[in-house]
Protein backbone atom coordinates (compact mmCIF):
# COMPACT_ATOMS: atom_id res chain seq x y z
CA UNK A 1 0.00 0.00 0.00
CA UNK A 2 2.55 2.61 -1.01
CA UNK A 3 1.71 5.35 -3.46
CA UNK A 4 4.10 5.93 -6.33
CA UNK A 5 6.23 9.09 -6.21
CA UNK A 6 4.29 12.17 -7.20
CA UNK A 7 4.92 15.91 -7.23
CA UNK A 8 2.90 18.25 -5.03
CA UNK A 9 2.04 21.93 -5.26
CA UNK A 10 -0.07 24.12 -3.04
CA UNK A 11 -0.99 27.21 -5.04
CA UNK A 12 -2.45 30.22 -3.26
CA UNK A 13 -4.76 31.58 -5.92
CA UNK A 14 -7.47 29.87 -7.94
CA UNK A 15 -5.98 31.30 -11.16
CA UNK A 16 -2.62 29.74 -10.33
CA UNK A 17 -4.28 26.39 -9.57
CA UNK A 18 -6.12 26.45 -12.91
CA UNK A 19 -2.88 27.48 -14.63
CA UNK A 20 -0.99 24.56 -13.07
CA UNK A 21 -3.73 22.14 -14.12
CA UNK A 22 -3.82 23.42 -17.71
CA UNK A 23 -0.03 23.43 -18.07
CA UNK A 24 0.09 19.79 -17.06
CA UNK A 25 -1.97 18.66 -20.05
CA UNK A 26 -4.02 16.37 -17.81
CA UNK A 27 -1.16 14.91 -15.80
CA UNK A 28 -2.03 16.91 -12.68
CA UNK A 29 -4.92 16.16 -10.35
CA UNK A 30 -6.70 18.33 -7.82
CA UNK A 31 -6.24 17.19 -4.22
CA UNK A 32 -8.66 18.27 -1.50
CA UNK A 33 -9.22 16.10 1.59
CA UNK A 34 -7.57 13.11 -0.05
CA UNK A 35 -10.19 10.71 1.32
CA UNK A 36 -10.97 9.28 -2.11
CA UNK A 37 -7.79 10.17 -3.96
CA UNK A 38 -5.27 8.80 -1.44
CA UNK A 39 -6.96 5.37 -1.27
CA UNK A 40 -6.63 5.28 -5.08
CA UNK A 41 -2.98 6.37 -4.89
CA UNK A 42 -2.35 3.76 -2.17
CA UNK A 43 -3.75 1.06 -4.46
CA UNK A 44 -1.96 2.58 -7.43
CA UNK A 45 -5.15 2.50 -9.45
CA UNK A 46 -4.70 6.18 -10.26
CA UNK A 47 -1.46 7.63 -11.57
CA UNK A 48 -0.71 11.31 -11.99
CA UNK A 49 2.46 13.31 -12.11
CA UNK A 50 1.40 16.02 -9.77
CA UNK A 51 -1.12 16.85 -7.09
CA UNK A 52 -2.51 20.37 -6.95
CA UNK A 53 -3.64 20.93 -3.36
CA UNK A 54 -6.61 23.32 -3.39
CA UNK A 55 -7.18 23.47 0.37
CA UNK A 56 -5.11 26.65 0.66
CA UNK A 57 -7.04 28.62 -1.95
CA UNK A 58 -8.75 31.74 -0.58
CA UNK A 59 -12.39 31.19 0.29
CA UNK A 60 -12.46 27.45 -0.30
CA UNK A 61 -12.73 26.66 3.39
CA UNK A 62 -15.14 29.43 4.28
CA UNK A 63 -18.90 29.51 4.49
CA UNK A 64 -21.28 32.41 4.35
CA UNK A 65 -24.90 32.89 5.25
CA UNK A 66 -26.44 35.11 2.60
CA UNK A 67 -29.98 35.07 3.93
CA UNK A 68 -31.92 33.27 1.23
CA UNK A 69 -28.99 30.93 0.61
CA UNK A 70 -25.81 29.59 2.16
CA UNK A 71 -22.57 29.36 0.22
CA UNK A 72 -20.10 26.69 1.23
CA UNK A 73 -16.54 26.71 -0.05
CA UNK A 74 -15.59 23.48 -1.83
CA UNK A 75 -13.16 22.47 0.91
CA UNK A 76 -15.64 22.60 3.79
CA UNK A 77 -15.39 19.18 5.44
CA UNK A 78 -18.24 16.76 6.13
CA UNK A 79 -17.43 17.16 9.83
CA UNK A 80 -17.98 20.93 9.82
CA UNK A 81 -21.39 20.37 8.24
CA UNK A 82 -22.17 17.57 10.71
CA UNK A 83 -21.35 19.64 13.78
CA UNK A 84 -22.98 22.89 12.65
CA UNK A 85 -19.67 24.73 12.38
CA UNK A 86 -21.01 26.15 9.09
CA UNK A 87 -24.51 27.62 8.61
CA UNK A 88 -27.20 25.08 7.75
CA UNK A 89 -29.80 26.14 5.17
CA UNK A 90 -31.54 22.76 5.24
CA UNK A 91 -33.44 22.51 8.56
CA UNK A 92 -31.05 19.75 9.65
CA UNK A 93 -30.98 17.64 6.48
CA UNK A 94 -27.33 18.40 5.74
CA UNK A 95 -25.94 17.73 9.25
CA UNK A 96 -27.91 14.49 9.33
CA UNK A 97 -26.56 13.44 5.93
CA UNK A 98 -23.00 14.39 6.89
CA UNK A 99 -23.13 12.27 10.04
CA UNK A 100 -23.88 9.21 7.92
CA UNK A 101 -20.99 9.64 5.48
CA UNK A 102 -18.10 7.27 6.08
CA UNK A 103 -16.48 7.35 9.53
CA UNK A 104 -15.51 10.15 11.88
CA UNK A 105 -11.84 10.19 10.83
CA UNK A 106 -12.84 10.35 7.15
CA UNK A 107 -15.47 13.04 7.83
CA UNK A 108 -12.81 15.11 9.58
CA UNK A 109 -10.90 15.38 6.27
CA UNK A 110 -13.24 14.67 3.35
CA UNK A 111 -14.80 17.70 1.66
CA UNK A 112 -18.16 18.39 0.06
CA UNK A 113 -16.44 19.71 -3.07
CA UNK A 114 -14.27 16.61 -3.39
CA UNK A 115 -17.28 14.40 -3.03
CA UNK A 116 -19.19 16.28 -5.77
CA UNK A 117 -16.19 16.52 -8.11
CA UNK A 118 -15.50 12.81 -7.87
CA UNK A 119 -19.17 11.99 -8.50
CA UNK A 120 -19.15 8.45 -7.20
CA UNK A 121 -22.82 7.72 -7.97
CA UNK A 122 -23.30 6.48 -4.39
CA UNK A 123 -21.96 9.69 -2.81
CA UNK A 124 -24.43 11.21 -0.38
CA UNK A 125 -23.94 14.85 -1.42
CA UNK A 126 -24.78 14.32 -5.10
CA UNK A 127 -28.41 13.46 -4.44
CA UNK A 128 -28.70 15.73 -1.40
CA UNK A 129 -27.45 18.82 -3.25
CA UNK A 130 -29.73 18.03 -6.19
CA UNK A 131 -32.72 17.65 -3.85
CA UNK A 132 -31.95 20.97 -2.15
CA UNK A 133 -31.77 22.72 -5.52
CA UNK A 134 -28.16 23.80 -4.96
CA UNK A 135 -25.89 25.34 -7.59
CA UNK A 136 -22.30 24.24 -8.11
CA UNK A 137 -19.64 26.80 -8.98
CA UNK A 138 -16.23 26.38 -10.52
CA UNK A 139 -13.40 28.32 -12.11
CA UNK A 140 -11.60 27.07 -15.20
CA UNK A 141 -9.40 28.31 -18.03
CA UNK A 142 -12.44 30.10 -19.50
CA UNK A 143 -13.31 31.80 -16.22
CA UNK A 144 -16.07 31.01 -13.75
CA UNK A 145 -18.92 28.61 -14.46
CA UNK A 146 -21.86 27.18 -12.58
CA UNK A 147 -24.81 24.86 -13.00
CA UNK A 148 -27.66 23.43 -10.93
CA UNK A 149 -26.53 20.41 -8.90
CA UNK A 150 -29.31 18.50 -10.63
CA UNK A 151 -27.53 18.91 -13.99
CA UNK A 152 -23.97 18.56 -12.68
CA UNK A 153 -23.48 14.81 -13.05
CA UNK A 154 -23.39 13.42 -16.58
CA UNK A 155 -22.61 9.81 -15.71
CA UNK A 156 -20.83 7.86 -13.00
CA UNK A 157 -17.60 9.72 -12.16
CA UNK A 158 -18.30 12.23 -14.92
CA UNK A 159 -19.45 15.78 -14.27
CA UNK A 160 -19.70 19.12 -16.02
CA UNK A 161 -16.24 19.95 -14.65
CA UNK A 162 -13.53 20.07 -17.30
CA UNK A 163 -10.09 18.60 -16.74
CA UNK A 164 -8.68 21.97 -15.65
CA UNK A 165 -11.62 23.28 -13.64
CA UNK A 166 -11.54 23.78 -9.89
CA UNK A 167 -14.85 23.41 -8.07
CA UNK A 168 -14.92 26.46 -5.82
CA UNK A 169 -18.20 26.40 -3.95
CA UNK A 170 -21.82 25.37 -3.59
CA UNK A 171 -24.80 27.69 -3.16
CA UNK A 172 -27.66 26.12 -1.29
CA UNK A 173 -31.03 27.88 -1.15
CA UNK A 174 -32.61 28.00 2.28
CA UNK A 175 -35.46 25.57 2.81
CA UNK A 176 -38.82 27.02 3.82
CA UNK A 177 -39.02 27.06 7.65
CA UNK A 178 -42.02 24.71 7.41
CA UNK A 179 -40.24 22.28 5.09
CA UNK A 180 -40.15 18.69 6.27
CA UNK A 181 -37.60 16.25 4.93
CA UNK A 182 -36.77 12.60 5.10
CA UNK A 183 -33.71 10.78 3.84
CA UNK A 184 -32.85 7.13 3.86
CA UNK A 185 -29.57 5.48 2.96
CA UNK A 186 -29.45 1.73 2.62
CA UNK A 187 -26.12 0.19 3.57
CA UNK A 188 -25.16 -2.95 5.41
CA UNK A 189 -22.57 -1.30 7.61
CA UNK A 190 -22.87 2.19 9.08
CA UNK A 191 -20.74 4.62 7.09
CA UNK A 192 -20.51 2.57 3.94
CA UNK A 193 -21.38 4.02 0.59
CA UNK A 194 -25.11 3.60 -0.07
CA UNK A 195 -26.58 0.67 -1.97
CA UNK A 196 -29.64 2.83 -2.49
CA UNK A 197 -30.83 6.15 -1.16
CA UNK A 198 -33.78 8.49 -1.40
CA UNK A 199 -34.53 12.02 -0.28
CA UNK A 200 -37.97 13.59 0.04
CA UNK A 201 -38.60 17.23 0.88
CA UNK A 202 -42.12 18.54 1.44
CA UNK A 203 -42.47 22.27 1.53
CA UNK A 204 -44.96 24.95 0.57
CA UNK A 205 -44.34 25.92 -3.03
CA UNK A 206 -42.93 22.62 -4.28
CA UNK A 207 -41.92 19.19 -3.09
CA UNK A 208 -38.66 17.55 -4.14
CA UNK A 209 -37.86 13.86 -4.41
CA UNK A 210 -34.66 12.21 -5.65
CA UNK A 211 -33.07 8.81 -5.79
CA UNK A 212 -29.34 8.61 -5.21
CA UNK A 213 -26.88 5.72 -5.49
CA UNK A 214 -28.09 4.91 -8.98
CA UNK A 215 -25.51 3.92 -11.54
CA UNK A 216 -25.26 7.49 -12.82
CA UNK A 217 -26.72 10.88 -11.96
CA UNK A 218 -29.30 11.17 -9.18
CA UNK A 219 -32.82 10.65 -10.56
CA UNK A 220 -35.47 13.32 -10.00
CA UNK A 221 -38.96 11.96 -9.35
CA UNK A 222 -41.58 14.50 -10.58
CA UNK A 223 -44.58 12.16 -10.26
CA UNK A 224 -43.54 11.37 -6.70
CA UNK A 225 -43.22 15.11 -6.04
CA UNK A 226 -46.80 15.62 -7.24
CA UNK A 227 -48.00 12.81 -5.02
CA UNK A 228 -46.16 14.28 -2.02
CA UNK A 229 -47.80 17.65 -2.56
CA UNK A 230 -51.21 15.98 -2.13
CA UNK A 231 -50.38 13.75 0.86
CA UNK A 232 -51.66 14.80 4.27
CA UNK A 233 -50.00 12.01 6.20
CA UNK A 234 -48.21 8.75 5.59
CA UNK A 235 -49.90 5.41 5.70
CA UNK A 236 -48.20 2.14 4.76
CA UNK A 237 -51.00 1.61 2.25
CA UNK A 238 -49.66 4.59 0.27
CA UNK A 239 -46.48 2.63 -0.50
CA UNK A 240 -47.87 0.89 -3.57
CA UNK A 241 -48.89 4.16 -5.22
CA UNK A 242 -45.53 5.70 -4.30
CA UNK A 243 -43.73 2.73 -5.88
CA UNK A 244 -45.74 3.11 -9.08
CA UNK A 245 -44.99 6.82 -9.26
CA UNK A 246 -41.29 6.11 -8.72
CA UNK A 247 -41.23 3.46 -11.44
CA UNK A 248 -42.93 5.85 -13.87
CA UNK A 249 -40.40 8.59 -13.05
CA UNK A 250 -37.42 6.29 -13.52
CA UNK A 251 -38.76 5.15 -16.90
CA UNK A 252 -39.60 8.72 -17.95
CA UNK A 253 -36.03 9.73 -17.12
CA UNK A 254 -34.86 7.05 -19.57
CA UNK A 255 -33.17 5.15 -16.77
CA UNK A 256 -33.56 1.61 -15.56
CA UNK A 257 -32.90 -0.09 -12.25
CA UNK A 258 -32.37 -3.80 -11.73
CA UNK A 259 -35.17 -5.55 -9.86
CA UNK A 260 -33.18 -5.63 -6.63
CA UNK A 261 -32.10 -2.03 -6.97
CA UNK A 262 -35.67 -0.92 -7.73
CA UNK A 263 -36.86 -2.77 -4.64
CA UNK A 264 -34.16 -1.13 -2.50
CA UNK A 265 -34.86 2.31 -3.93
CA UNK A 266 -38.60 1.92 -3.34
CA UNK A 267 -37.95 0.95 0.26
CA UNK A 268 -35.65 3.93 0.79
CA UNK A 269 -38.20 6.26 -0.78
CA UNK A 270 -41.08 4.99 1.36
CA UNK A 271 -38.94 5.37 4.50
CA UNK A 272 -37.79 8.85 3.47
CA UNK A 273 -41.40 9.95 2.90
CA UNK A 274 -42.52 8.40 6.20
CA UNK A 275 -39.69 10.24 7.92
CA UNK A 276 -40.84 13.53 6.41
CA UNK A 277 -44.14 12.86 8.19
CA UNK A 278 -42.41 12.30 11.49
CA UNK A 279 -41.39 8.62 11.47
CA UNK A 280 -38.29 8.17 13.61
CA UNK A 281 -35.02 8.33 11.67
CA UNK A 282 -32.89 5.18 11.69
CA UNK A 283 -30.62 5.00 14.70
CA UNK A 284 -27.10 6.21 14.09
CA UNK A 285 -25.18 3.40 15.70
CA UNK A 286 -26.77 0.74 13.51
CA UNK A 287 -26.57 -0.15 9.86
CA UNK A 288 -29.81 0.71 8.13
CA UNK B 1 9.15 15.99 -10.72
CA UNK B 2 8.65 14.61 -7.29
CA UNK B 3 11.14 16.19 -4.92
CA UNK B 4 11.71 15.98 -1.18
CA UNK B 5 10.44 18.74 1.04
CA UNK B 6 10.95 19.61 4.64
CA UNK B 7 7.93 19.80 6.90
CA UNK B 8 7.88 21.18 10.44
CA UNK B 9 5.22 20.23 12.93
CA UNK B 10 4.58 19.65 16.62
CA UNK B 11 4.73 15.97 17.50
CA UNK B 12 3.38 15.02 20.93
CA UNK B 13 4.22 18.50 22.14
CA UNK B 14 7.74 18.71 20.69
CA UNK B 15 8.66 20.77 17.63
CA UNK B 16 10.08 18.44 14.96
CA UNK B 17 10.94 18.48 11.28
CA UNK B 18 11.31 15.81 8.64
CA UNK B 19 12.34 15.64 5.04
CA UNK B 20 9.70 13.69 3.22
CA UNK B 21 8.49 12.86 -0.27
CA UNK B 22 5.04 14.19 -1.24
CA UNK B 23 3.64 10.70 -1.72
CA UNK B 24 4.47 9.59 1.82
CA UNK B 25 1.61 9.20 4.25
CA UNK B 26 1.71 10.41 7.84
CA UNK B 27 1.55 6.89 9.25
CA UNK B 28 4.66 5.93 7.26
CA UNK B 29 6.54 9.01 8.35
CA UNK B 30 5.66 8.43 12.02
CA UNK B 31 6.72 4.80 11.82
CA UNK B 32 9.91 5.18 9.85
CA UNK B 33 11.23 8.66 10.69
CA UNK B 34 10.11 8.93 14.28
CA UNK B 35 10.01 5.28 15.27
CA UNK B 36 6.47 5.71 16.58
CA UNK B 37 4.86 2.31 15.97
CA UNK B 38 1.51 2.83 17.67
CA UNK B 39 -0.39 4.01 14.63
CA UNK B 40 0.01 1.27 12.07
CA UNK B 41 -1.22 0.72 8.58
CA UNK B 42 -3.49 -2.19 7.89
CA UNK B 43 -6.01 -1.51 5.13
CA UNK B 44 -4.59 1.70 3.68
CA UNK B 45 -8.16 2.56 2.66
CA UNK B 46 -9.68 4.41 5.60
CA UNK B 47 -11.71 1.37 6.61
CA UNK B 48 -10.16 0.11 9.83
CA UNK B 49 -8.87 2.95 12.02
CA UNK B 50 -5.59 1.24 13.03
CA UNK B 51 -3.67 4.28 11.78
CA UNK B 52 -5.66 6.90 13.72
CA UNK B 53 -3.72 9.90 15.03
CA UNK B 54 -4.87 13.40 15.95
CA UNK B 55 -4.04 16.36 13.74
CA UNK B 56 -4.85 19.74 15.25
CA UNK B 57 -6.95 17.96 17.83
CA UNK B 58 -9.05 15.83 15.48
CA UNK B 59 -8.65 12.15 14.61
CA UNK B 60 -7.59 11.35 11.06
CA UNK B 61 -6.64 8.13 9.30
CA UNK B 62 -2.86 8.36 9.01
CA UNK B 63 -2.94 6.11 5.94
CA UNK B 64 -5.03 8.67 4.02
CA UNK B 65 -3.24 11.73 5.32
CA UNK B 66 -0.33 12.81 3.17
CA UNK B 67 2.55 13.87 5.38
CA UNK B 68 2.85 17.20 3.51
CA UNK B 69 -0.50 18.16 5.06
CA UNK B 70 1.11 17.97 8.51
CA UNK B 71 3.35 20.95 7.81
CA UNK B 72 2.65 23.49 10.54
CA UNK B 73 0.15 21.23 12.30
CA UNK B 74 -0.02 19.67 15.75
CA UNK B 75 0.18 15.89 15.59
CA UNK B 76 -0.59 13.70 18.60
CA UNK B 77 -0.15 9.96 18.72
CA UNK B 78 -0.89 7.27 21.29
CA UNK B 79 2.74 7.47 22.44
CA UNK B 80 2.09 11.01 23.70
CA UNK B 81 -0.84 10.13 25.97
CA UNK B 82 0.94 8.80 29.06
CA UNK B 83 2.39 11.25 31.59
CA UNK B 84 5.67 9.58 32.60
CA UNK B 85 4.67 6.22 34.04
CA UNK B 86 1.04 7.20 34.43
CA UNK B 87 -1.09 5.92 31.59
CA UNK B 88 -3.94 7.99 30.24
CA UNK B 89 -7.32 7.13 31.87
CA UNK B 90 -8.54 5.76 28.53
CA UNK B 91 -5.52 3.44 28.32
CA UNK B 92 -6.13 2.36 31.94
CA UNK B 93 -9.75 1.64 31.16
CA UNK B 94 -8.82 -0.52 28.16
CA UNK B 95 -6.50 -2.60 30.37
CA UNK B 96 -9.02 -2.93 33.20
CA UNK B 97 -11.87 -3.87 30.88
CA UNK B 98 -9.65 -6.31 28.96
CA UNK B 99 -10.61 -4.47 25.81
CA UNK B 100 -8.15 -6.22 23.50
CA UNK B 101 -6.61 -9.53 22.65
CA UNK B 102 -3.77 -9.03 20.17
CA UNK B 103 -3.76 -5.26 20.64
CA UNK B 104 -3.27 -4.41 16.97
CA UNK B 105 -6.29 -2.13 16.85
CA UNK B 106 -5.87 -0.64 20.33
CA UNK B 107 -3.87 2.53 19.61
CA UNK B 108 -6.44 3.53 16.98
CA UNK B 109 -9.35 2.84 19.30
CA UNK B 110 -7.72 4.74 22.17
CA UNK B 111 -7.13 7.81 20.00
CA UNK B 112 -10.69 7.70 18.71
CA UNK B 113 -12.12 7.27 22.21
CA UNK B 114 -10.14 10.30 23.42
CA UNK B 115 -12.02 12.42 20.89
CA UNK B 116 -15.34 10.69 21.55
CA UNK B 117 -15.13 11.56 25.25
CA UNK B 118 -14.17 15.12 24.47
CA UNK B 119 -17.31 15.55 22.37
CA UNK B 120 -19.63 13.29 24.36
CA UNK B 121 -18.29 13.06 27.94
CA UNK B 122 -21.07 10.61 28.86
CA UNK B 123 -21.87 8.87 25.59
CA UNK B 124 -24.83 6.58 25.05
CA UNK B 125 -24.17 3.10 23.60
CA UNK B 126 -25.48 4.40 20.31
CA UNK B 127 -23.05 7.32 20.30
CA UNK B 128 -20.14 5.02 21.11
CA UNK B 129 -21.07 2.63 18.32
CA UNK B 130 -21.55 5.40 15.80
CA UNK B 131 -18.31 7.11 16.73
CA UNK B 132 -16.27 3.92 16.58
CA UNK B 133 -17.71 2.34 13.41
CA UNK B 134 -14.55 3.22 11.51
CA UNK B 135 -12.39 1.21 13.91
CA UNK B 136 -12.23 -2.53 13.34
CA UNK B 137 -11.10 -5.05 15.92
CA UNK B 138 -10.21 -8.27 14.15
CA UNK B 139 -10.22 -10.07 17.53
CA UNK B 140 -13.74 -8.78 18.05
CA UNK B 141 -13.26 -7.36 21.53
CA UNK B 142 -16.18 -4.99 20.91
CA UNK B 143 -18.20 -5.69 24.09
CA UNK B 144 -15.14 -5.04 26.24
CA UNK B 145 -14.29 -1.93 24.23
CA UNK B 146 -17.77 -0.61 24.99
CA UNK B 147 -17.14 -1.39 28.68
CA UNK B 148 -13.80 0.42 28.53
CA UNK B 149 -15.42 3.53 27.09
CA UNK B 150 -18.04 3.51 29.85
CA UNK B 151 -15.36 3.03 32.48
CA UNK B 152 -13.20 5.84 31.10
CA UNK B 153 -16.24 8.10 30.94
CA UNK B 154 -17.21 7.34 34.55
CA UNK B 155 -13.64 7.99 35.72
CA UNK B 156 -13.52 11.23 33.82
CA UNK B 157 -16.80 12.37 35.39
CA UNK B 158 -15.54 11.35 38.84
CA UNK B 159 -12.28 13.27 38.34
CA UNK B 160 -14.24 16.32 37.18
CA UNK B 161 -16.43 16.15 40.29
CA UNK B 162 -13.41 16.03 42.57
CA UNK B 163 -11.59 18.81 40.76
C1 LIG C 1 -13.76 4.44 4.15
C2 LIG C 1 -14.48 5.49 3.36
C3 LIG C 1 -15.87 5.49 3.33
C4 LIG C 1 -16.55 6.46 2.59
N1 LIG C 1 -17.91 6.45 2.63
C5 LIG C 1 -18.60 7.41 1.98
C6 LIG C 1 -20.02 7.45 2.03
O1 LIG C 1 -20.66 6.66 2.69
N2 LIG C 1 -20.65 8.44 1.33
C7 LIG C 1 -19.96 9.37 0.62
O2 LIG C 1 -20.58 10.23 0.02
N3 LIG C 1 -18.62 9.37 0.57
C8 LIG C 1 -17.93 8.41 1.23
N4 LIG C 1 -16.55 8.42 1.18
C9 LIG C 1 -15.86 9.42 0.34
C10 LIG C 1 -15.61 10.70 1.10
O3 LIG C 1 -16.83 11.39 1.25
C11 LIG C 1 -14.61 11.62 0.42
O4 LIG C 1 -14.32 12.63 1.34
C12 LIG C 1 -15.05 12.33 -0.84
O5 LIG C 1 -15.55 11.46 -1.80
C13 LIG C 1 -13.89 13.03 -1.51
O6 LIG C 1 -13.59 14.22 -0.87
P1 LIG C 1 -12.08 14.65 -0.62
O7 LIG C 1 -12.12 16.06 -0.20
O8 LIG C 1 -11.44 13.71 0.28
O9 LIG C 1 -11.49 14.60 -2.10
P2 LIG C 1 -10.14 14.02 -2.70
O10 LIG C 1 -9.97 12.60 -2.33
O11 LIG C 1 -9.03 14.94 -2.39
O12 LIG C 1 -10.49 14.15 -4.24
C14 LIG C 1 -11.49 13.33 -4.82
C15 LIG C 1 -11.62 13.65 -6.32
O13 LIG C 1 -12.22 14.91 -6.53
C16 LIG C 1 -11.34 15.80 -7.18
N5 LIG C 1 -11.48 17.10 -6.48
C17 LIG C 1 -11.47 17.29 -5.13
N6 LIG C 1 -11.73 18.57 -4.84
C18 LIG C 1 -11.90 19.22 -6.03
C19 LIG C 1 -12.19 20.57 -6.39
N7 LIG C 1 -12.38 21.51 -5.46
N8 LIG C 1 -12.28 20.87 -7.71
C20 LIG C 1 -12.10 19.91 -8.65
N9 LIG C 1 -11.84 18.62 -8.38
C21 LIG C 1 -11.74 18.27 -7.08
C22 LIG C 1 -9.96 15.18 -7.05
O14 LIG C 1 -9.16 15.52 -8.17
C23 LIG C 1 -10.30 13.70 -7.04
O15 LIG C 1 -10.50 13.22 -8.32
C24 LIG C 1 -15.84 7.45 1.89
C25 LIG C 1 -14.44 7.46 1.92
C26 LIG C 1 -13.75 6.50 2.65
C27 LIG C 1 -12.25 6.54 2.69
S1 LIG D 1 -4.86 1.53 7.79
FE1 LIG D 1 -5.71 3.48 7.81
S2 LIG D 1 -7.78 3.06 8.11
FE2 LIG D 1 -6.97 1.07 7.88
S1 LIG E 1 -7.44 -6.75 19.80
FE1 LIG E 1 -6.82 -7.79 18.05
S2 LIG E 1 -7.57 -6.51 16.51
FE2 LIG E 1 -8.47 -5.67 18.23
Amino acid sequence: MKPAPIAYVRPDTVERAVGLLSESGGEAKVLAGGQSLVPMLNLRIAAFERLVDVTGLPGLRSASDEGSEVRLGACVTHERIQTGDVPDPSNGLMPSTASRIAYQAVRNRGTIGGSLALADPAADWLATMAALGAAIEWVGPDGPGSCPAEAFVEAAYTTRLGLYDVLTGIRIPRLHPDARWGTYKLCRKTGEFAHAMAIAIRQPGGCRAFLGATEGAPIRLPAVEDMLAGLRGWDASDAARLGEAMAADVAAAGRSLSDVHAWQSRTCLARAVAMSFGAAPPRLGRAA
Amino acid sequence: MSSPRTIRFTLNGEPVSATIMPHETLVDVLQHRFDLRGARESCGQGLCGCCTVHVDGKPVSGCLFLAVFADGARVDTVEGLARGDALDPVQEAFIEAGAFQCGFCTPGFVMMVKQLLKEHPEPTDEEVRHYLTGNLCRCSAYPEILDAVKLASARQAEAARRA
